[in-house]
């Protein structure tokens, strides 16, 4: 059977998040990660900016001198989070089997709803029309027989753009791209083929197996079976988490007690939320640290009972916190908290009303505030005074 | 000090007191047993600071004397004497003991007694008698139900109570508690509220052994310390201190459902899902349902571990009520089927949030309420 899978990417997401909520920043350039003076990276960047070559992940500084009116925006992660689940969920009407990759972009298995190329185009038609209509957003769908070609196609006619491959046509669409346009073939890879004089995609499916796993190994094998529109891999849907993070650089290296300590506090608490978001409580408590020579340590320690509440993860993180920086004089330059061995919310009820249980009535109240109004709805008092520039990204 | 007693009866003594000696201790001389050779018998003390054991053994004594010496290594050496006579001696003031027996001989350095902690005398105070039958009924069915770890060090004690013409044991680790009531075998006057530390209630149930004749119990005055006198050991114990909760609140005063089962059939089915709780935080989920017109009502028991598998299997019961649902930890559920020595009990049931209660029928003395898992059903 012909499978329809669609890739489904939001264009310049955080940015135009940021536009719905200040509807004056649209058509300029807006660059989304921090006040330039800070160092910072590009997290994201309106089109408008692009056009002065501002890219993800370029520091705020350089961006800065590439477009010098740009607008610039804290990240206000917990917005995305709130408009990417609403963007999940909407897909999620369409078919169960739904492969989110990671925030503003998800691939969808339609096979089961659509029975041809014609229904497939105006299954994703529709689908923009909805993210449009709905969310405000603007996305750019691609529609393909597998994952790989999908990817690629939703890439083809960005922003706003809709690109089907009808089945049979997937190497001859590809054929013509540049190599790097292939999910999986990065700097490096691209480097290596252009030593065999393979520039675009086309090129690299008319070598032979041999010439490419020589080359680039077994990875080779599988990255020659996408160049010729083969991909079988399927949409998987996202499986239990089996860990949640949260990490923070500092602007500036730091000792600082106090500054490590609120920023702990507002980690934890964001791990917290979305441990129970996802009904799940952590027995384990991982620190990270990396000192400003770039060294990295991270220290576990196991709790006694698992547990979904920010202030244990807090004290267990700030504990080996502690013991870090006593045998340390090194400044940090990144701190992270890591929950994992997780396991679902069941747990044994007391007996007799004590402070656990008092806390676990607290836990369900607060997940309760939070689905009905947003995460940013109810917030530790410690956090109040934190700077949302350095806001943790999700790790 | 000379004395000779059968390798048999010292046996026994040293296995009487041996648990009582301290394990971990700052203090050598606790990690000794005593033997004070006194008038035709031979007394064993050993003690943990906690709790202290005392056994007399039937002896020969030629010379009256004492000496403390290392516990495991007495212990083991007499444990692997042939059972004939055991010559016991020690030059006065000196502090090596010779054993001879047979053929065999060992010779111990030991600790002078005069450094043993002394055993808390407890005359006056609060005195009742019980059968030990009773007793031993009594802290069987409630010990379990204590709390092991230190964190709330009330809940590692059996909460005792006496009162006019009973006594009541109850233990609660705050998941679980369990209540049984028995007759005093002489009223007391007032009432009188201790907490005994499990593992003395333990010991005290394992130095009963058999016997029949009545235990002893007295409380100081200060309420600090115990005596439990048996027929051939007294335990004097250190009591807890502190205030037990209020576990009479905890007793559901009602139920929705009521599913009254075979002990054993109930016990067979929990302990098959046992198997696959055991990856699932030993979780087990209980539906209760009712019975129809031709059919008897049943309980199904059920666990289910991600990614391994699960399991169902039910039995008859007599169930009044509407269909109702409970998680447990299934090993608090088994710990309380294995104690029960009537064939049948009662399950009764509110919420799946509220404790679960268990009682035998055909007793009103016992009662066992277990607080349910929180579970997704």
């Amino acid at each position: 059977m012909t499978r329809f899978i669609f890739h489904v990417d939001l264009d310049a997401f955080f940015v135009a998040v940021e536009q719905l909520h200040n509807p004056s920043l649209r058509g300029k350039p807006v660059i989304v990660g921090g006040q330039p003076g800070s160092r910072g990276v590009v997290s994201a960047a309106s089109y408008e900016a692009r056009e002065y070559g501002v890219r993800s992940a370029m520091p705020l500084i350089q961006a800065q001198r590439l477009c010098p009116q740009a607008v610039f925006l804290p990240v206000h992660y917990s917005r995305y989070a709130q408009a990417s689940k609403q963007f999940m969920m909407l897909l999620e009407t369409l078919s169960a089997r739904l492969e989110p990759l990671g925030l503003d972009e998800a691939f969808l298995d339609v096979s089961s709803v659509v029975t041809g190329t014609g229904e497939a185009a105006a299954l994703a038609q529709a689908l923009k029309r909805r993210v449009s209509d709905e969310l405000g957003l603007c996305c750019s769908v691609g529609v393909a027989t597998c994952k790989t070609v999908a990817k690629v196609a939703s890439d083809f006619d960005k922003p706003d753009g809709l690109t089907v491959v009808p089945p049979g046509e997937e190497a001859s669409f590809l054929a013509p791209l540049e190599i790097r346009k292939l999910p999986g073939a990065g700097r490096k890879t691209a480097e290596c083929l252009g030593d065999l004089g393979v520039h675009t995609i086309g090129q690299l499916a008319s070598l032979r197996e041999g010439v490419v796993r020589n080359k680039l190994g077994r990875y080779g094998d599988l990255l020659l079976q996408h160049a010729r529109g083969i991909d079988t891999s399927e949409v998987e849907p996202r499986g239990e988490p089996r860990s949640v993070s949260r990490e923070t650089t500092f602007q500036i290296d730091s000792r600082d007690i106090t500054t490590l300590y609120s920023v702990l506090r507002a980690m934890s608490e964001e791990v917290a939320q979305d441990l129970r978001t996802h009904r799940k409580r952590a027995g384990t408590v991982t620190l990270k640290l990396r000192y400003q020579d770039f060294q990295t340590v991270t220290r576990q320690t196991t709790l006694k009972k698992h547990s979904a509440d920010a202030n244990e993860f807090f004290l267990a993180a700030r504990d080996l916190l502690q013991r870090l920086l006593s045998v340390d004089e090194r400044l940090v330059r990144l701190i992270g908290i890591r929950t994992s061995r997780l396991c679902g919310p069941e747990h044994q009820l007391g007996m007799f009303s004590s402070d656990a249980a008092r806390l676990q009535n607290l836990e369900r109240v607060i997940t309760e505030i939070h689905d009905r109004y947003g995460p940013d709805s109810i917030r530790p008092l410690s956090d109040r005074k934190r700077s949302r520039d350095s806001s943790p990204r999700k790790t | 000090m000379r004395v000779s007693c059968l390798q048999e009866n010292l046996s026994r003594g040293l296995g009487a007191v041996g648990r009582s000696v301290a394990v971990r201790s700052t203090l050598p001389v606790a990690q000794n047993i005593l033997i004070v050779a006194e008038e035709s018998r031979l007394k064993l003390v050993a003690t943990n600071l906690e709790m202290a054991t005392t056994c007399w053994v039937g002896a020969k004594v030629e010379e009256e004397g004492s000496i403390t010496v290392p516990a495991r290594l007495v212990t083991e050496f007499v444990n692997s004497l042939p059972n004939e006579l055991v010559n016991i001696e020690m030059p006065a003031g000196g502090r090596t003991v010779q054993f001879t027996c047979g053929r065999f001989q060992a010779r111990m350095n030991g600790i002078d007694a005069d450094d043993f902690p002394p055993v808390p005398e407890i005359a006056d105070g609060i005195g009742a008698e019980v059968e030990a039958d009773g007793l031993r009924e009594a802290i069987s069915r409630v010990t379990m139900a204590a709390a092991t770890d230190e964190s709330r060090p009330v809940l590692t004690g059996i909460n005792v109570e006496f009162e006019g013409e009973r006594l009541t044991l109850a233990a609660a680790d705050g998941f679980r508690l369990a209540v049984y009531k028995m007759p005093l075998a002489k009223a007391i006057e007032g009432k009188t509220t201790v907490i005994v530390p499990a593992r003395t209630l333990n010991e005290v149930h394992r130095l009963l052994g058999e016997q029949e004749e009545p235990v002893y119990i007295t409380v100081n005055e200060q309420r600090s310390q115990a005596l439990f006198r048996l027929s051939n050991a007294e335990i004097v114990t250190q009591l807890v201190q502190g205030t037990f909760p209020n576990y009479s609140q905890v007793i559901p005063k009602s139920y929705d459902t009521r599913a009254v089962a075979d002990v054993s059939e109930f016990t067979r089915v929990a302990r098959m899902g046992s198997v696959f709780a055991r990856d699932a935080s030993n979780i087990v989920r209980l539906l209760v349902t009712p019975g129809g017109e031709m059919k008897p009502g049943k309980i199904t028991v059920t666990a289910q571990a991600e990614e391994i598998g699960d399991n169902t299997g039910d039995l008859d019961a007599l169930v009044d009520g509407k269909e109702a649902k409970i998680a447990f930890n299934v090993k608090y559920l088994l710990d309380v089927l294995g104690v029960v020595k009537q064939s049948q009990v009662a399950l009764e049931v509110t919420t799946p949030s509220s404790p679960g209660v268990i009682r035998p029928i055909g007793t009103d003395n016992y009662v066992h309420v277990i607080m349910p898992m929180f579970v997704q059903w």
